[in-house]
């Protein structure tokens, strides 16, 4: 299994190289030329991510699976998630609303917490109207990362489980602390009208 | 918003290809001076000449090297100061494992692939804190540890210290730990553990007892994290250095000779093995791995007198007298009259012992100075060796009983009894043993001055 784990990562790695490669190319062209082809790198990205996703899925959902935990800003998260989407959103008419009164700093993993929260917008933005929210609180020792949307909610809950949901559910019961696991929670009734998905992490 | 036109920009990667497309995303962001490095030795000599502020470093350097091995070897050495941004670059997910386990981190990685906007944020952000951190890092650099720790006390109870508190609690325990201050280091990263179990702070503990020669605790400490991450590799070097301590040197050896087969090119831990393969006995191990050291270790400076005596050593250990004799008398006699005391203490142990007729009066030369002197150990045992050979029982029984009732007693207790045995000597060794242990009973009743 180990081996078989080792021969996927080696060809990811491979690929993400290659994507690397392309969008700095892009990003040089758009760099001489004044343009804008944020699309195109949104796309090599959401590819990458995708990649990724998948092995994290093969090592995450297997028994043993260890995340790595660093002290994370949870401000500067949220950021990057919002620097991530906010132009891709923009491009389909939609607006990204951030609310992170959070200040202090929270061990967790990184990279598939925001790749977690990415996938969450990606999701939002196919059912929103107009309006996405990405908010961060603390509420008694528990962490809540949030995204809200005003579409017309999960057509039935909880939804039919994928693997991205199934992943998220992992990835929120692996963040573990004194004894208490993160959940990943769902609802339609968020106050912008639409669905909600909440990670809470204890702290 | 930093203005990275004047920022002196350094990329490491040993992929050409690579190193073009992270200089276009450097380009992109405003730099102007983006110079490259195509392996490991090319990313030290120039960053040792002439320093860069921001080194984007690939993980995978090619040739059994790592651009984590790059970071240790130049925080080790001092060739990077706190100011400068060290940003690692990897498309591999592993790298995440690495660093949210190990004690020397760089100051942020980035996995690829990743926009120009996103490299700003993490670089502006790293300035951000830099910044926050700068009066601290002069003082770290003066050695000021107290005034240091001073600074890092005001900033975490100040507001603006909030998103960094770990980084605020990490730096007080290293700080505290680099100035003696083992006991309190200890606190400082059980108060970190409080928070999450981050190997690193464990491994800290561990550390901290190491020093405090509580190694019973210590052990139980590190092979924790030895067990659950297995690519912690410094965690591995700390627990061979606690078997040391506890005298078991088999399990030290076969530790660092594992974690070495996983970084060939790591000198630090070659040296590290060879020197519990001779406190093992394994003096064909000893060799290979010095010789190694010896032939390959590149860092500029890094081969010290100390390297080539313990090669000498393990010649001589492996009754290889020939090549212990030839080391020796290589060295120039400008060079080793500039040796300080302890490695002219063992050159002239080591050549008496491989040819009398050479090195015995420059042996019986320093012998005042030896009765009169604390050595290091592996000098103390290498004096014993040849005092013993030579028959000067006063000499090696005074450094004996001084090994015997030091903090390194466990870790030296076979060798020298090993050699005591060698001379027909077990009776006065046993005494000597009997004398250390008296005196640690007695020290240990006796209360503190007040």
């Amino acid at each position: 299994m180990q081996k078989l784990l080792d021969v996927l990562a080696s060809g990811i790695h491979d690929s993400k190289n290659q994507l690397f490669l392309a969008e700095s190319l892009v990003a040089a062209y758009e760099n001489q030329h004044q343009a804008d082809l944020g699309e195109v790198r949104f796309a090599i990205e959401n590819a990458a991510s995708r990649l990724s996703r998948s092995l994290a899925a093969y090592r995450l959902l297997r028994d043993g699976a260890q995340l790595a935990i660093v002290p994370v800003i949870i401000a500067d998260l949220v950021d990057e998630v919002a620097l991530a989407q906010r132009a891709h959103l923009s491009k389909q008419g939609l607006r990204l609303a951030l609310d992170c009164p959070v200040v202090d700093a929270w061990p967790l993993d990184r990279d598939l917490i925001a790749d977690l929260l990415n996938n969450a917008i990606q999701n939002a933005c196919r059912y929103a109207r107009q309006q996405i929210r990405l908010s961060a609180r603390l509420d008694h020792e528990i962490l809540i990362l949030r995204v809200d949307d005003d579409g017309p909610g999960f057509a039935q809950l909880p939804p039919a489980s994928g693997i991205g949901l199934l992943l998220a559910e992992r990835i929120a019961s692996l963040h573990q602390h004194q004894g208490r696991c993160g959940q990943l929670l769902l609802g339609n009734d968020s106050p912008l009208g639409g669905a909600w998905l909440e990670l809470r992490l204890p702290t | 918003m930093i203005d990275y036109s004047k920022r002196r920009f350094l990329v490491i990667d040993d992929q050409a290809q690579a190193r073009d497309a992270l200089r276009a995303i450097a380009q992109t962001i405003g730099a102007f001076s983006v110079e490259f490095a195509a392996n490991y030795q090319d990313a030290i000599y120039r960053i040792r000449n002439n320093t860069p502020d921001v080194i984007l470093c690939d993980y995978l350097l090619g040739e059994g090297r790592s651009g984590q091995q790059l970071l240790e070897e130049l925080r080790r050495f001092n060739l990077l100061p706190d100011e400068s941004v060290f940003m690692m670059v990897t498309g591999e997910q592993s790298y995440e494992q690495v660093v949210s386990a190990v004690e020397l981190v760089p100051d942020d990685y980035i996995i690829k692939p990743f926009s120009p906007d996103k490299l700003l944020l993490r670089l502006d952000r790293i300035a951000q804190r830099k910044a926050f951190f700068g009066s601290y890092y002069r003082e770290k650099r003066r050695q000021n540890y107290a005034q240091a720790l001073a600074i890092l006390e005001t900033k975490k109870q100040s507001e603006a210290g909030r998103p960094y508190r770990f980084e605020i609690l990490r730096q007080q325990a290293e700080v505290l730990l680099a100035s003696g201050e083992t006991t309190q280091a200890e606190q400082a990263y059980r108060q970190i553990l409080d928070q999450h179990a981050f190997p690193w702070a464990k491994a800290g503990i561990a550390r901290s007892l190491h020093a405090q020669n509580r190694q019973s605790e210590a052990r139980a400490a590190i092979d924790d994290v030895v067990r659950d991450t297995p690519h912690f590799f410094d965690a591995a070097d700390l627990k061979a250095k606690i078997c040391m301590a506890q005298g078991e040197h088999a399990t030290a050896q076969a530790v660092l000779d594992e974690v070495s087969r996983k970084t060939p090119r790591n000198y630090l831990r070659k040296r590290l093995l060879a020197e519990a393969a001779t406190l093992n006995g394994d003096s064909a191990t000893a060799r290979t791995m010095m010789a190694d050291v010896i032939s390959n270790d590149s860092m500029p400076g890094a081969i010290a007198p100390a390297d080539r005596l313990a090669l000498a050593r393990s010649h001589l250990q492996a009754g290889d007298k020939l090549s212990t004799e030839q080391l020796l008398l290589g060295l120039r006699d400008s060079e080793v009259q500039n040796f300080t005391l302890d490695d002219q203490a063992s050159y002239a142990a080591l050549l008496a012992l491989c040819v009398p007729e050479k090195g015995r009066a420059r042996f019986s030369g320093l012998r005042p100075a030896l009765l009169d002197t604390a050595l290091s150990t592996p000098a103390r045992i290498d004096v014993i060796r040849a005092a013993l050979g030579l028959n000067d029982p006063k000499l090696a029984d005074k450094h004996a009983a001084q090994l015997m009732a030091g903090d390194e007693a466990k870790k030296i207790f076979g060798n020298l009894r090993a050699l005591y045995a060698l001379h027909g000597r077990e009776v006065d060794f046993r005494e000597l043993q009997k004398q250390a242990a008296l005196q640690r009973i007695h020290h240990e009743e006796t209360p503190p001055a007040a």
